[in-house]
C-alpha cells in the first residue's frame, strides 16, 4: 500500500460550484434582535469565515498546515479489508480509509489544524471551542498546542465525568477543560442557578464556547456542518483518490457515517465532483432518524440560535436525542450541501439500530482488528449490507469506505452494549 | 462611452414619507442610473440586519404603499426596479405584476427567485415579462456555473450579482476572484451588490469587470447617522468613483 508525503493534496476541493443547484445562503431568522450572520465575524477567525463562503473549487492548504498534516501521520492508511471479504465470502473488494490513524483518533484534526493555523496567522492566542464525547475538543486542544495557543473547551459534564480518559488527554495538550454548565459564563450561570446539578448539554456547551469567545476576544472553532469544515475535511477523499490510483483501483460504491456530515462530506464529495464511483452511502443512526423523519427546512445549526440559520435536513434544533453511544451521530441535522445532495438523490442513505452496528463492529473488529468508533461502525454496517449484496448478484464490485475513528476510548460503552446487546 | 452604472436602493418610505421622496429625487439627481425601491416584505430572508431595522421602521405607520410608489414614479424619470420576495406573491403574482405596470413600474427583483423557487424560476421569468415587465435576475456565488449563465441571457435590464450571503454584512469574501470568475460566464451587463460598502470593494468589482454597482445599506446607515442630505452626497462620490474607474 502506498503511504508517502506526495499523497497529502495541495488544496481543498469545495463542492459548491460543484452542485446541482445553487446553495441556499444562511439566513438570520425574522424579528431578529442581533444578526447572526454578523456575529460570525466576531467569533471565527477571518481566514475560516472567507472559505466558509468561497465559491472557489479548490482552496489551496497553505505549506505549513500540510506539513502539519505530514506531522500528524497524513496521509492516513488505505487499507484493503481483506479478511473482512473473506467472512462475508463476497466477490466484492472492500477498501477503508483509516482516519482513526491520527493522534486524536478521529478525522476531527483535519479542520481543527488549518483554523488553527488561521488563528495565528491573524494573531489569535486562544481558541475556545465545545465538545461532547471529546474528539473534537480533543482536536482543538492538540491544534492549538501545535502551534502555541492556549485553547479551553468546554466540555459537556455527563461526558466530563464518564469519560475522564478524553479529559485528561485535552489536559495533557494544555487545553483548560470546563465541565459545561459551568459558572464562567452568564449563560452558564442561569443554567446552573435553574438547576445546579445539570448534565449539560452539546446546545448549553457550544453557547457558554461562543460567549466565553466573545467576551474574552478570542475565537470559537467550529467542528462540523458548517462548508468550510467540509472543505478541510476533502482531504480525506483527495488522498483516497490519489491512493486508489496508485493500485489501478475503480471505486464503485463509497460509504461514510454521517453525524453532522463533515467526514462523509470530506470524504465522497471529490469522488462526487469528479464523477468517480456510481453510489453514495450516508449512514446514520435509527434512533436519531434524521434522513429519515427529518424536514429539509432552516433551521439553526446550535441548539442555542446563535449561529445563522441554514437550510438543511434536520430534526429541529430542539430535539432530545436518546442516549445512544454513538455521541457524533446524535446531532439534528446535516450539513447544507450533503441535504442537498440527499434531496437531489446523488447520495444515498441508510439508517441502522444499535444492535446492527454493536454486530457490525464485532465482526470488523474480530476480522481487520480496528476496535471502530461506534460512529464509524454505522458505515461498516451499510459496507457489509453491500457487500452481501454483490455476492447475492454476483458482483465484482468495488466498495470504499471510510473508517473516520476508532474506538479505544469508547471500550466502557462497548462493554455496556455487550451486556444489553451481545 | 458607456459609463458603468450606479443602482441605488432604497426601503421605499424610509425614514418617512417627505424624506424619502427627498432621498429617491437626490439619488437620482446625485447619478443613479436605475433605482431599486425595496418594497416591506412579510420576511426579509435574505436582507442584513440594517434593511431589516429600515423595513420595520416603515412597517409601524406606511399603509398606502402603492400610492407612494405612485409618487415616486412621478418623481423620478429612471427605471424603477421593485424588489420584493416572491415568496409573499406567489398566491396573488398576476395582481402584483399588473398593478405595478399600472404604476409605472419598469422591473421586478425576487432576490430568493433562484434560492426557493429555482425548478420553476423560468415560468415566473415568463410571466413577469408577459405582463410588459422587466425581469431582472438576482444570483450569488452559490448559483452553479451552468445556471449563471443561462438566466444571465434571461435577465432584462442586467443580471444581478450579490457577492455575499446577506446584504450589508462585510463577510470576508474575495470581491475580486468572484466577480473575474462570474464575469466570463455573463454576456449580459453584470450589476455587484449585497455588502459592497467599502470603496475598495467597489473599485475591486469594477476593475474585475462588473459594468455597475448596486449600494443599499450604507445610504440607510448614513440616513440614520447623517440624514437624507448625506446619504444622497455619499451618492454623488459612488458616481465618482463609478466614473473614474
Amino acid at each position: 500500500m502506498v503511504n508517502n508525503e506526495e499523497i497529502v493534496p495541495s488544496y481543498w476541493y469545495n463542492i459548491i460550484p460543484d452542485l446541482p443547484k445553487p446553495l441556499p445562503p444562511p439566513r438570520d431568522p425574522p424579528d431578529a434582535e442581533f444578526s447572526r450572520i454578523d456575529l460570525l465575524r466576531k467569533i471565527m477567525p477571518s481566514e475560516v469565515l472567507r472559505q466558509q463562503f468561497t465559491v472557489e473549487r479548490f482552496v489551496s492548504i497553505p505549506k505549513e498546515v500540510r506539513e502539519a498534516y505530514i506531522n500528524i501521520g497524513r496521509p492516513t492508511p488505505l487499507i484493503r479489508a481483506k479478511k473482512l471479504e473473506e467472512f462475508l465470502n463476497t466477490p466484492a473488494k472492500i477498501y477503508f480509509k483509516y482516519e482513526g490513524a491520527t493522534p486524536t483518533g478521529s478525522h476531527k484534526i483535519n479542520t481543527a489544524l488549518p483554523q488553527a493555523y488561521f488563528s495565528m496567522k491573524e494573531g489569535i492566542d486562544h481558541l475556545v471551542t465545545e465538545t461532547g464525547a471529546g474528539q473534537w475538543g480533543t482536536s482543538v486542544a492538540l491544534s492549538a498546542r501545535m502551534y502555541g495557543l492556549n485553547s479551553t473547551i468546554f466540555m459537556v459534564k455527563v461526558s466530563y465525568e464518564q469519560k475522564p480518559q478524553r479529559r485528561t488527554i485535552m489536559q495533557l495538550y494544555g487545553a483548560n477543560v470546563f465541565a459545561s454548565p459551568t459558572p464562567h459564563t452568564e449563560y452558564g450561570k442561569k443554567v446552573l442557578n435553574d438547576n445546579p446539578n445539570h448534565p449539560g448539554s452539546l446546545g448549553i456547551a457550544m453557547s457558554e464556547a461562543i460567549e466565553y469567545a466573545l467576551s474574552n476576544g478570542y475565537k470559537y472553532l467550529v467542528g462540523s456542518v458548517l462548508d468550510v469544515v467540509v472543505l478541510h475535511q476533502s482531504v480525506i477523499g483527495l488522498e483516497t483518490m490519489r491512493q486508489l490510483q496508485e493500485i489501478d483501483e475503480e471505486p464503485d460504491t463509497l460509504v461514510g457515517c454521517v453525524g453532522g456530515g463533515s467526514n462523509f462530506g470530506g470524504f465522497s464529495f471529490p469522488f462526487i465532483g469528479s464523477k468517480k464511483g456510481t453510489k453514495y452511502i450516508a449512514v446514520g443512526s435509527y434512533e436519531v432518524p434524521k434522513f429519515s423523519q427529518g424536514a429539509y427546512n432552516y433551521d439553526f445549526p446550535d441548539s442555542a440560535g446563535l449561529l445563522p440559520l441554514i437550510k438543511m435536513i434536520t430534526l429541529g434544533r430542539d430535539y432530545v436525542p436518546p442516549p445512544i453511544y454513538s455521541g457524533g451521530l446524535r446531532y439534528h441535522g446535516a450539513a447544507p450541501s450533503l441535504s442537498m445532495l440527499i434531496k437531489e438523490k446523488i447520495v444515498d442513505w441508510r439508517e441502522y439500530n444499535e444492535k446492527e452496528i454493536f454486530e457490525a463492529a464485532q465482526v470488523f473488529l474480530q476480522t481487520q482488528g480496528i476496535v471502530p468508533a461506534p460512529e464509524s461502525s454505522h458505515a461498516i454496517r451499510a459496507v457489509i449490507d453491500e457487500a452481501l449484496e454483490a455476492k447475492r448478484k454476483n458482483e465484482k464490485k468495488v466498495i470504499v469506505f471510510n473508517l473516520s475513528g476508532h474506538g479505544l476510548l469508547d471500550l466502557p460503552n462497548y462493554e455496556s452494549m455487550m451486556k444489553r446487546i451481545g | 462611452m458607456n459609463l458603468k452604472m450606479l443602482v441605488s436602493y432604497a426601503t421605499l418610505g424610509y425614514p418617512n414619507r417627505e424624506d424619502y421622496l427627498k432621498l429617491v429625487k437626490g439619488l437620482v439627481d446625485a447619478g443613479s442610473d436605475i433605482l431599486e425601491i425595496g418594497l416591506l416584505p412579510k420576511y426579509a430572508k435574505y436582507d442584513g440586519p440594517v434593511i431589516r431595522r429600515s423595513y420595520k421602521q416603515v412597517s409601524s405607520w406606511l399603509k398606502d404603499s402603492w400610492g407612494l410608489l405612485e409618487e415616486t414614479r412621478r418623481a423620478v424619470n429612471v427605471p424603477l426596479v421593485i424588489l420584493t420576495y416572491l415568496e409573499d406573491w406567489v398566491s396573488s403574482l398576476s395582481e402584483l405584476l399588473t398593478k405595478m405596470r399600472e404604476t409605472g413600474i419598469d422591473g421586478v427583483l425576487f432576490p430568493d427567485l433562484l434560492i426557493d423557487f429555482v425548478d420553476e424560476y423560468e415560468k415566473y421569468v415568463q410571466e413577469i415579462k408577459a405582463h410588459g415587465l422587466k425581469a431582472v435576475i438576482f444570483t450569488s456565488p452559490s448559483v452553479p456555473d451552468p445556471l449563471i449563465h443561462k438566466v444571465s441571457m434571461l435577465s432584462d435590464m442586467f443580471l444581478y450579482y450579490g457577492v455575499r450571503p446577506t446584504t450589508g454584512v462585510p463577510l470576508p469574501v474575495s470581491v475580486d476572484s468572484v466577480i473575474t470568475r462570474v464575469r466570463t460566464l455573463v454576456d449580459n451587463k453584470l450589476v455587484v451588490g449585497f455588502g459592497l460598502s467599502d470603496i475598495n470593494d467597489m473599485k475591486k468589482a469594477l476593475n474585475a469587470g462588473a459594468d455597475g454597482i448596486a449600494i443599499g445599506t450604507i445610504y440607510i446607515e448614513e440616513i440614520e447617522k447623517n440624514g437624507v442630505e448625506s446619504a444622497i452626497s455619499l451618492a454623488r462620490t459612488f458616481r465618482g468613483i463609478i466614473n473614474g474607474a
